[in-house]
Order: C-alpha cells, then structure tokens, then sequence
C-alpha cells in the first residue's frame, strides 16, 4: 500500500479582511476566518484521488496553532486517513526553514512515497517549505506540477514554467510533489465524510515529541515590516481611444504575469 | 448550544464553496430565465452524499415503525439534532443567495415527504416519501385555494367524492403552489364530500402522480421575488384516485392535526431562511458602509449609518440563537410548541423583512438596483411574512395560546 503525505497550512480566508497589525509584525489574524490554502486543496486532490485509483493511506501534517486542527478536519472530511498537527509555542516565530524541519522530523520514520504540498501558501508567498522538507529528508522534489502520472514506481510530471511551456520531467519514489493550482477539480467534503472525520486519528505532536528543541527552529529570516504600499504610487494611466487601451491593458496584465 | 460544532461549521465552509461555484455564477439565469432550480439541488445532493444519508435515514424510520405502527405520526424532528442542524445550515447557506431555491427544495423534501412520513401507510411511504427525501422527485403540498388561505380549513373547497367502488373522484383548485408547474408527486388536500355539512366534513389528503387524468399543472406564475422556486396552480377535474392514493388509507387518518403538523415544520425553516439572509445583508452592509464615501468620509462613520449596522447584528444575534434553540431541542428529541414556533416564524419573518429594507436604504440608489443582491434579498424577504401563515395568522394562534393558559 501506497503511502502519501500532503502537507497543507491553513490560512486567512480569502474573504476575509487584511489589516496590518500597528506593530507591523503581521496581519491582524485575530478575528478573521481561515481556510486551507488554495494550492493546498489540489495537492490534497490529487493525492485522494491515488487513494481512489488503488490501495494508499493518505496523511495530512500541518503546522501551525490550535485553530489549524480544523484544516485538518476538513481534509479528513474530504477523505484523508489521519492528521498530524504539529505545534509548540516556539514555532510561533519561526521561518519556512524551521517549518519544513518541524514536518521533516514528523515524516522521516514514516516512509512516505508521495508527499505533496502546495507550489506555495497564499498568504506568505515563500514557496520554500516543499523544497526544504524534500532537502531534509533526501528525497528529490520537482515544483509547479500541473499534472501527474504514476507509472511502475516512477512519477512522471508536467510542471509549469513562464510564459505557458509546459516541461516533462519524471522522478523515482519517494519524491515530494509541489503542486501549482486548477491541476484538477477539488472535490467536497461529503456530509458523511464530515460526520466520520471526528472518528479519524489526529496526533498532536509538540517539538519535543518530534525530537526538536526551540533553537533547531529559531528563525534564520526575520521580518522586519509589514505594509501597505501608499494608495497611488506605481499608478500607471494608460490613455488613448477604448480598443488601444484595452489591448495596453491586456499586455499590461499579461506582462505582470496576473494572468 | 452555544456555537456551531466543528463539523457543522465544516460542513458549512463546503456547502457555502459549492454555492459560491455552482449557484452564484448561475444566479442571473435562475432568477431571472427558465432555469428551474431542480438540477443544481440534484447536484448538491450528490455532491453531499445527502441522498445516500437520506436513504439510510428512511430505511431505520421504517425498521422503527412496524406495520401496526405504519400509519402513526413520525416525529420528524426526533433522532440527532445532528440530522436538523444540517438541514438547517443548508437551509441558512443558500438563503444567503437564493431563498427561493430553498422554498422548492423545503417544500419537496421537507413538507411534502414529513405529510407522507407522518400519515402515510408503510407502502405509501417506500413509493412516494423516499423518492422524495432523496430528490429524485419533486413534490408539491397543496391546500391553498383560490377562495382559501388563511382560513385554509374552513373555506376550502376542494373535494373529494367516494365513487362507490372503494375509489374517489377529486375536483378543486389550488393555487400559489410551490413547485406547482414541475411537481412529480402532489400531495391534494380535500374535503370528503358525503353529503354532510361542509364544516363538518372530513379532510382527507390524496397523493397524485403527475400525468393523472384531469390534473393540469399550470406555468409558474408570475410573483414579487423569489424566482428561484417556481409557483403555479393545479387544477382538478374529475381526476380518479384509488383507495391506496388515500394518505393512510384510512379516512381519519389525516385530518387537521397532519396539516398542522407540516405548517410547524414550516414554521422552523423560516428561521433558518431569516438569518441566512439577515446574515448576508449585514456582510454585504457592512463592506458597503466601509467603502462608500458621502461627505468626505466612509458611510460607516455616520452614526444613522451605524444604528442600522447595529440593528442587523442585533437581529442576527436573535435568530441565530432562536435557531441553536431549535436544534438543542431536538438533540434532546423535544420540539417546539406550536405557539412557539408561531412566535419564532413572526419574530423571524419580520425581522427579515426590515433588515432587508434597511439593507436597501443603506447601499441608497444602488440598494434599489438589480446589480446589488441586497435588491433581490429585500423582494425575497417579503414573502417569509405570507407564505405559511402570515404574520397576522401567528399573532392569532400565539395571542390565543396566551389567552387560553
Ligand atoms: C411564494 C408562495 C409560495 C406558496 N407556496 C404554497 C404551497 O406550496 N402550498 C400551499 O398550499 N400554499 C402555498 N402558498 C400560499 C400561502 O400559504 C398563502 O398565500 C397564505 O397562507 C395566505 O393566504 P392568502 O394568500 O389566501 O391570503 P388571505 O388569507 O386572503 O389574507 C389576506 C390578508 O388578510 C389577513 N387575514 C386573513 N385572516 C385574518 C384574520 N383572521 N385576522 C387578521 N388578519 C387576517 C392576512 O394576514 C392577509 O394580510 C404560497 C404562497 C406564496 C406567496
């Protein structure tokens, strides 16, 4: 039996509203709703979806405070076997590098032969945590992935790269997998998938349980400020007749890569 | 109760993406084309499992109630608040876009299967209740009359004749009938006609299958709001039902207290409906007052502004709790009154309604435009005051539970 392990973070919901805290240290994450990180959801996807092809046991791990055991409910909800949520006061501070050592640590006596994680998180944006945790576990990892095939042991990939080229790229087991979003359709969680969940194992390992202390995770990077840039810098007008700037606009946005 | 479980609130997360895919984008066309709701509510079933969960749930009703027991009441809301606790956050999710998608569902469901469930023989109940729960049917409830409404008993004129051969003969009108035009299975409520005076005759209810002789089933109607959940009127001449289209086989069998049943029913689902919209009036509202800028400053820093933000919380904050009221209730397998539930429907129906107007008055010359849903919500709000007893209706029945303690 196969066994996969996607890692997922929860995150500020996309609805929800993002005020930097006075201090500048982060968000103010207070009173705001959190979900599963976007790219998250498709590598918990594609990894359930091996689990309904065949024999697998796949886990979800995350890292992060009391309210992210919900994340993990909901991705039991949708199907997932068991959860390892991982916390312990000192990673509160700590960076992608501290992070992936903390699920490292969880995944290394597991013997996963997939991991999947998400290319990167929505709301830090690092796109480190994947790649450092393959590092650390001596596996190797490819990023971007649009699309998976798992053929006699080998994983055979598409991944994208600038400007719409796709490049095929094939990896042995194990191997972590940082999966970009749209690969596939993320399925719901069912109401008897929800129901069952709370029935599901879910381990709560501290650092200490992980054989890691607070120095192994203080942070390398510290973020000195959080802002908002001011309203109106950077504005580019584009004037002319409505097609022109129409067709400005649409290079604009493809330029920046929005699109 | 006093919040949301983590499952229900799971629960909630996922049914809220699935509208925000499949039902938003779809809004214009099912409000406003000729777009039926049934599709996407099949969707949603599937996609939930809630078929599945429905057919399981009907399979242990009947194991519970053995053949003598057929024809007794099943308490719908007994068993887990577990079961009404979802029901209810599906009810809450889609009101806040669509309460007319919940009227055609609640009315197939919820009142047209519970009045089988509940009086139905157990033949009855596999042929046309779990149909029903699970939606591969779509069922209609009909008592309203052209001539009978709010006095639904004693004005109607619906009928029923015995044709001496252990069958009836079914005339009458019905009208404003939910899911009228596109129901597969129609639950007819009549009066016995043996001759007797008309107060005193028998109600008896009649299941009838789409396609029966002498039954027409009209185009929906045109209406105020809701659009969503089609409405229209059945007419019945001289349509055939045999003995086993009887609800309970049994001449008294149904009477008022089965009718009365499913307006309770409807009456909790109100609820549910009003905070799902009151609930969606305050986001959209609040956002609104954020960044609307009159006078050189956010709406929201007036305080006539903040006295209408104030109001809706406050109202929010009631019918949710009215709401975790309902579902404690039923976790410890009670149920309401129905003076309570009366009150709950009064209380929760016009507070909709008002937050609704007040939702409009807030976005000013935009709340009054299509663009902004807060436009449809206050149009859709109108009708939790009319439909299942109007409100003049529960002040009756609570004013006259008081009076006779
Ligand atoms: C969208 C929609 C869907 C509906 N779906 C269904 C359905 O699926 N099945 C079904 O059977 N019916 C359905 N109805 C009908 C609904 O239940 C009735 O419209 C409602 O009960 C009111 O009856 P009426 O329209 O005849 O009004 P009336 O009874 O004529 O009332 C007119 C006015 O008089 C007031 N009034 C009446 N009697 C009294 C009194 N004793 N004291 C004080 N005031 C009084 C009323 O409150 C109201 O203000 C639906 C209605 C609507 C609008």
């Amino acid at each position: 039996m196969k066994k996969i392990l996607v890692c997922l973070k929860q995150v500020p919901h996309k609805d929800a509203r993002l005020d930097v805290r006075s201090d500048g240290s982060w968000i103010q994450d207070d009173n705001i709703k959190f979900e599963i990180n976007d790219y998250d959801t498709y590598a918990l996807e594609e990894a359930l979806r091996l689990k309904d092809q065949g024999e697998a046991e796949v886990v979800v791990a995350t890292v992060g405070p009391e309210r992210a055991a919900q994340a993990l409910r909901t991705a039991l909800g949708m199907g997932a076997d068991r959860a390892i949520h991982i916390w312990d006061d000192a990673l509160a501070e700590t960076d992608g590098l501290g992070i992936a050592k903390a699920l490292a640590a969880a995944a290394k006596d597991e013997n996963f032969d997939i991991i999947f994680t998400g290319l990167m998180s929505d709301d830090a944006n690092c796109a480190v945590t994947g790649p450092m945790l393959a590092e650390l576990l001596g596996i190797p990892h490819i990023t971007a992935v649009v699309k998976t095939e798992f053929k006699n042991g080998d994983v055979e990939v598409e991944r994208e790269l600038e400007g719409g080229a796709l490049e095929v790229a094939s990896l042995p087991q194990p191997c972590l997998l940082a999966v970009q979003t749209g690969i596939n359709e993320v399925r719901y969680a069912s109401l008897k998938g929800i129901m069952q969940a709370k029935k599901k194992p879910l381990d709560k390992k501290d650092l200490g349980e992980l054989g890691l202390d607070a120095a192994a995770v203080a942070p390398k990077l510290t973020v000195e400020k959080i802002f908002v840039p001011p309203k109106g810098a950077g504005a580019e007008i584009i004037e002319g007749p409505a097609d022109e700037v129409a067709s400005k606009l649409v290079g604009k946005i493809k330029e920046l890569g929005l699109f | 109760m006093i919040e949301w479980s983590e499952e229900q609130l799971a629960f909630q997360a996922a049914v809220r993406r699935f509208i925000e895919a499949e039902i938003v984008p779809n809004l214009e066309e099912l409000e406003h084309g000729d777009t039926p709701p049934y599709e996407v509510l099949r969707k949603l079933y599937d996609t939930f499992g809630i078929a599945e969960m429905q057919r399981a749930r009907f399979k242990s009703l009947m194991k519970q109630d053995g053949a003598e027991k057929a024809a007794a009441p099943t308490e719908e809301r007994e068993g887990s608040g577990e079961t009404l606790a979802m029901q209810l956050i599906l009810t809450l999710e889609l009101s806040r876009y669509c309460p007319g998608m919940v009227t055609a569902m609640g009315v197939s469901v919820g009142l047209t299967s519970a009045a089988i469930l509940g009086r139905g023989t157990r033949a009855q109940k596999e042929r046309w209740a779990l149909p029903l729960l699970t939606f591969e049917k779509i069922g209609a409830w009909a008592i309203t009359e052209p001539g009978s409404g709010s006095d639904a008993f004693g004005g109607m004129r619906a009928s029923a004749r015995r044709d001496g051969e252990g069958g009836y003969i079914l005339n009458g009108n019905k009208t404003f009938i939910t899911n009228g035009p596109f129901a597969d299975t129609i639950v007819f409520i009549c009066k016995l006609d043996d001759g007797s005076e008309p107060k005193d005759r028998k109600l008896l209810s009649f299941v009838l299958d789409r396609g029966t002789p002498g039954l027409t089933q009209s185009k929906p109607l045109r209406k105020m709001g809701l659009h969503s959940s089609p409405t229209g009127e059945l007419h019945l001449q001289d349509v055939h039902a045999s003995a086993d289209q009887l609800l309970g086989e049994s001449e008294d069998a149904y009477g008022r207290s089965g009718a009365k049943q499913t307006f309770g029913m409807e009456r909790a689902g109100v609820v549910s409906m009003a905070l799902g919209i009151v609930g969606r009036c305050l986001e959209l509202c609040v956002e609104y007052a954020r960044e609307r800028e009159q006078f050189g400053r956010p709406i929201g820093e007036f305080q006539l502004i903040q006295l209408k933000l104030a109001k809706m919380e406050v109202a929010r904050m009631n019918l949710q709790n009215l709401l975790f009221r309902q579902i404690e209730l039923a976790q410890h397998s009670q149920r309401m009154s129905f003076a309570e539930a009366s009150a709950c429907k009064l209380y929760a129906a016009q507070t909709a309604m008002e937050v609704a107007l007040e939702a409009v008055q807030l976005f000013g010359g935009n709340g009054y435009m299509a663009e902004y849903q807060v436009e449809q919500l206050c149009r859709d709000a109108k009708v939790l005051q009319i439909y299942g007893g109007t409100d003049e209706i529960q002040i009756t029945q609570i004013a006259r539970d008081l009076l006779s303690r």
